[in-house]
């Protein structure tokens, strides 16, 4: 009944599925303007998964909600694009188009997984209805098609068929995370956003979760980004990792690049600060300081005041995201991108030679 | 050891909660069941009680706390039944047993500044004599955290992040000298960053203050990283116990194996190799091997 | 809490209205003495036979004058006092005896809790209107503060259950069981930690009550069921109605106090959405702060 065979499937096109080009959300607020997203430049190619990693507060999500034109006032965006080239349509700038549009793609080509969301089914429908909601809102089948189509979804994410049968109180909290995954997946999308798909579930769960969106890349091709502050869960699934600080990319490259050899002070901070069972017994260091305040980010690198390394130099100067050809990932030789002088302006910084 | 010395002792401690609620699984859950260990203050220890959401872990820290009387079964400290006590014993063992809670945004009232939560303790337990001294005893609970006093003080909680909350919460705890803290789930919502100072704290309490922390967690990690001992429960039951390096590194009973390589490893090179069978109409699974 | 207000003064168009009706019509009803001495001069201007009767409003008499030569605009003043004093003492009478059976219920629990719902939904149940009215019928000649208790035995349910349910929802927040471990008993932590962050719940509870005080009052007295010897807004309606002053054309005695209860009723409801507003996010059409 369930397919344990990890049969890798072949991209579904060549080229970037999504490019995002210096995308900024800013907030109004009492206190002024809050830039929680200021100029973030990002893409994710046909079969690939993103993690996108960061502290509460960062911005990440408020990317996520970005994607899909889901930011609210007193938030708006305030600059890039997204542009999107889904196997089988145009290519389309996410933030441009009209609503008509972005409502066919919502959920046929892009589906969302918000944060807490397996909370939100509805509590007085049936599964099999919500899933016949959903594919009649953004599909083109009949509810009887989308009826037939309901067991070999639950299959997708190994639940029973039964299971459409039951109200969401009936389910278990991995049981609901998974039908949330097999609607966002109703309609076979080209990319899957999930945030914080991990948050608030027992351990045991959330590998099976992790294993079941894994899947979604492995059996079916899609692209996945997973937005996540657990280092953990991005280091057992995804390919390439975006480190956001501050409301901007400071590091991204591939995973195994990013554990062994981190190159942003900040990233190093969090690698190290992540404790393994079994590992030797020594004192972990966490990031001195405080998050920075959105509404007021510090001068120059937003980092400087909490870096070991910094300098005048830091405080003075903003860092470009830019690619470091020295640390490149042998694996599938991903040039990784980091925002920090050290790299790019070692002499100004007083540095010679490798760090 | 005599039973009248300095320590928190569990007996068959058994909660069990009836009511409408759970009308579906039979009218009552068990959410203690007869749960029996020891927290000792001399020598000051870490004990981490380890299970998942709806094990019985923060049952047995309401139970501690005295804010939750078990259906049967004893806590007794120096002896005595802590629910029997009164007067001067019952403000002892307030002031000997503090707790760190779970969420750094409901822990503060909100229409106070934060530094009601120190000038309330003061009150309570006549810390100080005169407002100076007061002062002087916040700043340095402050300070011994790392926290700079002009920084949080003067604030409303939400105009502070939740590390700092939390760390606010263990300088209150520093100014109150307990011999135990009952920590429930303190870094659960704190970044990976502000999580490891916060442990930190805690281990230099027990060595610089002699205090004797059980902690209660979901995380195995932090488990491991905090050493001493744990304990394993789960459906209200303590099913291992040991010392962290042997019961984490080694475990004997299946729930703490599988507990175990659940765990995400932050390496990716050693991702996990086999498929988890996960069960299709709960979330039972079982691992491989 | 006055940088609440202040708040709210700042961000709520509706809250600015609401109170600045209010605050007017208050002061209007303090300062009626003094506009009584300023229209009438020597003589009393509610005295019957005063004046001509009938007068079309001029330049003495503003709203003119009624069957018996009263001068309307004191009339009308003198009614809008008396209408707001018998709002206030049974509005802070049910409000007062509300919020003690809601603290004592909510935060207790148990028996106690059962009883006092109970009794609560007893007087929830009873059709209070046809019970006034009963009232009313042997009253015939009662004094302000009457009419008030009689009042208030029938909103304070209300105002009990509304607070009741906050009282339930605050009980198990994180830092009233901080107050409990430290030490603090039910009273302190009834008055310090739960009543500060209901104190705009109670707002809106008072607000309520007083409203459906004035306009169970106008109810009776449109009827010709209430009290006679007190003149207020109820009562003028009833009389434009009962001497047919619409059909002479003697439009004041009709007008004056249903526009007055129009804005009283508009300026409470704007406080009550701004207030409510405020305090639930989700009402915001864009976010203050």
């Amino acid at each position: 009944m369930i397919d344990h065979s990890r049969v890798a499937v072949a991209p579904r096109s060549t080229g970037d599925l999504v490019e995002i080009v210096d995308l900024g959300v800013y907030y109004n607020t009492v206190g002024g303007v809050s830039k929680a997203v200021d100029g973030i430049s990002l893409e994710i190619g046909h079969g690939e998964i993103l993690g996108i990693a960061g502290e509460s507060g960062s911005g990440k999500s408020t990317v996520a909600n970005a994607m899909l034109r889901l930011v609210r006032p007193p938030g708006f965006i305030a600059s890039g694009s997204i542009r999107f080239r889904p196997g089988n349509g145009k290519p389309v700038d996410l933030l441009q188009v009209d609503e008509a549009t972005l409502r066919d793609i919502r959920w046929r080509n892009l589906a969302y997984i918000p944060q807490g969301s397996m909370n939100s089914l509805n509590p007085v429908m049936r599964i099999v209805d919500q899933f016949v909601d959903v594919m009649q809102e953004h599909g083109t089948s009949s509810a009887h098609e989308a009826r037939q189509k309901v067991p070999d979804l639950l299959g997708q994410v190994s639940l029973a068929p039964h299971v459409a049968r039951m109200y969401p109180h009936e389910l278990s909290g991995g049981m609901k995370q998974r039908v949330i995954i097999a609607m966002a997946i109703a309609l076979q999308p080209d990319l899957v956003i999930a945030d914080e798909p991990t948050t608030a579930l027992d351990v045991n769960v959330q590998r099976m979760i992790i294993q079941t969106l894994g899947d979604l890349r492995d059996r079916f091709g899609m692209s996945l980004i997973i937005v996540s502050h657990d280092m953990a869960v991005h280091a057992e699934l995804v390919d390439r990792v975006a480190i956001i600080y501050a409301g901007e990319v400071v590091e991204v490259g591939d995973v195994h690049q990013i554990f062994k050899r981190p190159l942003h002070p900040y990233t190093q901070g969090l690698i190290q600060a992540i404790p393994h069972v079994g590992g030797a017994r020594r004192r972990l260091e966490g990031i001195s300081g405080n998050a920075p305040n959105p509404s007021d980010w510090p001068s120059g690198c937003r980092f400087h005041a909490r870096c070991p390394y910094a300098t005048e130099y830091c405080r003075a100067n903003h860092p470009e995201l830019l690619p470091f050809a020295e640390a490149k990932s042998g694996n599938t030789g991903t040039t990784p991108r980091v925002a920090c002088h050290l790299y790019h302006h070692p002499k100004e910084m007083g540095v010679r030679g490798d760090q | 050891m005599t039973s009248s010395s300095k320590q928190i002792e569990l007996n068959e401690v058994t909660q069990v909660f009836r009511g409408a609620a759970f009308r579906q699984i039979g009218g009552e859950l068990t959410a203690v069941d007869h749960a029996s260990f020891t927290l000792t203050a001399d020598p000051p220890q870490i004990v981490s009680l380890v299970g998942e959401s709806g094990s019985g872990k923060s049952t047995i820290a309401r139970i501690i706390l005295g804010l939750q009387r078990p259906s049967s079964g004893q806590v007794t400290y120096y002896g005595k039944d802590i629910y029997s006590l009164a007067g001067d014993e019952f403000n002892r063992y307030r002031k000997d047993v503090q707790a760190v809670f779970q969420d750094p945004y409901g822990i503060f009232n909100p229409f106070y500044r934060v530094d009601r939560v120190f000038w309330t303790a003061i009150k309570q337990f006549k810390l100080a004599k005169s407002r100076g001294q007061g002062q002087t005893l916040i700043d340095e609970s402050l300070l011994a955290v790392g926290l700079r006093p002009a920084d949080v003080l003067g604030r409303y909680p939400h105009q502070i992040s939740g590390g700092q909350r939390q760390r606010i919460m263990l300088a209150r705890v520093s100014m109150l000298r307990p011999a135990f803290i009952i920590a429930d789930e303190p870094v659960s919502m704190l970044d990976a960053a502000v999580r490891v100072l916060f442990l930190n704290i805690l281990l230099d309490f027990k060595q610089k203050y002699g205090m004797t922390t059980l902690f209660i967690t979901h995380d195995l990690s932090t488990a491991y990283y905090l050493g001493g001992d744990v304990m394993v429960i789960s459906k209200g039951k303590i099913l291992e116990r040991g010392a962290v390096d042997d019961v984490l590194v080694h475990p004997r009973h299946p729930y703490t194996q599988m507990l175990l390589s659940s765990l995400p490893t932050p390496d990716p090179d050693a991702r996990w190799q086999d498929r988890l069978q996960v069960s299709a109409v709960s979330d039972a699974t079982v691992v491989p091997g | 809490m006055f940088k609440a207000i202040r708040r709210l003064w700042g961000s709520s168009g509706k809250f600015r209205t609401g109170i600045s009706i209010v605050g007017v019509l208050i002061v209007l009803a303090i300062l009626h003495p003094l506009f009584s001495w300023i229209i009438g001069g020597t003589q009393d201007p509610l005295a019957i036979g005063g004046y001509d009767p009938w007068e079309v409003p001029n330049v003495d008499h503003w709203l003119g004058t009624d069957r018996y030569g009263r001068d309307l605009m004191a009339m009308t003043l003198d009614g809008l006092a008396i209408s707001l004093e018998v709002a206030a003492i049974a509005g802070i009478l049910s409000t007062v005896i509300g919020v003690v059976v809601a603290f004592v219920a909510g935060y207790k629990g148990g028996k106690l809790d059962s009883v006092l719902n109970t009794t609560t939904d007893m007087f929830l149940v009873v059709p209070s209107f046809p019970l006034l009215l009963t009232l009313s019928a042997y009253l015939k000649h009662v004094s302000l503060l009457t009419v008030a208790l009689m009042l208030t035995i029938f909103s304070w349910p209300f105002a009990a259950r509304t607070i009741r349910s906050y009282v339930l929802s605050l009980r198990s927040r994180p830092y009233v069981e901080l107050a409990r471990v430290t030490n603090l008993n039910d009273f302190q932590i009834i008055f310090q930690e739960l009543v500060p962050n209901m104190l705009p719940y109670i707002g809106v509870g008072f607000a309520n009550a007083a409203l459906g005080a004035i306009f169970a009052l106008v109810g009776l007295e449109v009827i010709g069921l209430g009290p006679s010897n007190i003149i207020d807004l109820g009562l003028m309606i009833n009389w434009a109605i009962s001497w047919g002053a619409m059909s002479l054309g003697a439009w004041p005695i009709f007008v004056a106090p249903v526009v007055f209860l129009s804005l009283l009723f508009i300026g409470v409801n704007l406080v009550n959405v701004g207030l409510e507003e405020m305090y639930n996010p989700r009402l915001r059409g864009t976010a203050g702060a």
